[in-house]
Formats: structure tokens, sequence, C-alpha cells
């Protein structure tokens, strides 16, 4: 089963645009990353620009509408990912465990969802995707 | 430039509501373009987050709890990753994406190497690359 691990830094959502990781930071997540490289466990992995210097784009009504960041109203945001494949939930959750976050740090963990998680006619509708990704179909 | 286009949920997407086989439909034609373009790199949906759990760090042990979480604005329903010339360029292309109303995307860069300049040293820089490597051949 695939899970992404969604890590929601504390006060990343103030962070200014060109902020960066401290370096003892990086050093002891690139330890994490090669542990879950190791166990076999790691599909990929990313961090993300802080949202001051993202934009949204909400398709409300007939145009879609595009605003830049920072969004004051956004409590928690995405800082980066790691995407696993594990066999359960309960064995994703053990290695968000280990992740060296700082305090007040969530990870959020989501399974991701498979053509096989979908009713036939669904799939039906979404037929040949995995192929155009250039993944086996699950 | 690399880009993550967050994907917001919606009480639909919270509540396993399915895309309709009209909307796949147009998503999978969309998906397809972008593929042809050699824009899109991934495309996924999760599950929602009955299906998740967080863990949240502290000084002591790290604290789970398992879904349904709070409905809030922020909650991912899916993500793509994509690869464009410059933000500009992908949010011409996300404002394609036939959502209907209601629908919110957010874009943010993903780090790469360059970004880090000098905080990055050159033993950090390294297993990063072979981290990378080994992904790559995946």
């Amino acid at each position: 089963m695939r899970f992404m691990m969604l890590m929601i830094p504390a006060g990343y959502e103030t962070a200014a645009p060109d902020a960066l990781p401290p370096v003892e930071a990086i050093s002891a997540m690139m330890k994490y990353n090669e542990a879950l490289k190791d166990a076999g466990v790691l599909i990929t992995l990313d961090g993300l620009h802080p949202p001051s210097s993202g934009v949204r784009v909400s398709f409300a009504g007939g145009k879609p509408v595009v605003t830049d960041g920072p969004f004051t109203e956004s409590k928690e945001v995405i800082g980066g990912y790691w995407m696993i494949e594990v066999n359960s939930r309960d064995e994703a959750i053990a290695w968000a465990k280990r992740c060296p976050a700082s305090n007040n740090e969530v990870i959020e963990i989501r399974q991701v969802q498979e053509m096989a998680d979908f009713p036939p006619e669904l799939q039906q509708a979404a037929a040949g995707f995995s192929e155009l990704q250039g993944r086996p179909e699950r | 430039m690399r880009f993550m286009v967050i994907v917001k949920a919606s009480k639909d997407s919270e509540a396993g509501v399915m895309p309709g086989t009209e909307l796949l439909t147009a998503m999978g034609k969309f998906n397809e373009e972008m593929v042809k373009a050699g824009i899109m790199q991934a495309g996924e949906g999760l599950h929602p987050t009955a299906k998740g759990a967080r863990v949240k760090y502290s000084s002591s042990q790290p604290a789970v709890s398992r879904g349904p979480f709070n409905f809030n604005s922020d909650l991912v329903a899916g993500f793509w990753l994509i690869q464009t010339e410059s933000l500009d360029q992908a949010i011409d292309w996300m404002k394609r994406a036939p959502f209907g109303g209601g629908a919110e995307i957010e874009i943010r860069q993903v780090f790469s190497p360059e970004d880090f300049g000098e905080a990055l040293t050159p033993e950090l820089r390294e297993r990063g690359a072979r981290l990378q490597a080994e992904i790559d051949k995946q």
C-alpha cells in the first residue's frame, strides 16, 4: 500500500519566501531519508518552498482566479512529503514516529488511491492512466 | 522547475464521494495533455483522512491519532507533480484543469539542491544526489 507522509512544519505558514531549513535539520532528515531507502520503503520525497512564494487557483466561478501567497487564514501548511510503500497504516505510522521532526510538528499519513480501490465503472473511465505515467496498473 | 500542485479537500472528498464519470474522463484527458507535453511527473488522489493518521511530535513520545480529522480548508485530497519553465507556466497549465465550482489548488515550488546554495555542505549534497539517483532508478 502506498502512503503519503505529509510534513506539516510548525510556523511554515508565516515563513519568508526565501526561508531555508537549518543545516542541522537537513542532516538529521537526510539520515532518516536514507533509512527509509535502505529499508526499501521509500518511493520518493520532496521539500516545498513556503506558501508565501506560492499561489492558489480557485475554480469557484466560471473563470479560475489566481491569488498570491502568503495565505493568512492557513493554520497548517505542507512543507514536504514522503511517499512510501508499506503493508499497512500501522507500518506507515511506525515509520512516521521515527522522523526527526521538531516539537509541535505534525506528519499526516494518507493512503494513496490505487486504481483497484475504485469500482469497475470508474476504473474504466480512468483506464490507461497508470500506463500514461509509466507505471504498471496496480 | 518542479512544482507540487496540491488539491484541497472538500466535504465531498472527505466523505468518500467518488468523482463522476464525466469529471474523471475530463481529468483523464487533461492529464494526458500534460503527460504528452512533458509537464506531468505524477498525479495521485488520497483516500479521505478517515483512512489516515497523524503523528504529533513533542519532547516525549510522538502522539498518534487516527482520522477522520475535523474538516478545514488546509486538508489535502490529491496532488500533481509538474515540471515547467516557470511558475507562470505552471499557473497557465493548471488554470486549464477541468475542476468544477468550489475547487481550489495551491501551487508550490519544489526544493532543488541549487536552492540551498552554501547552506548545503558538499557531503550533504553528495548524499542527496545519491539518494535521488536511487529514487530515480525505481
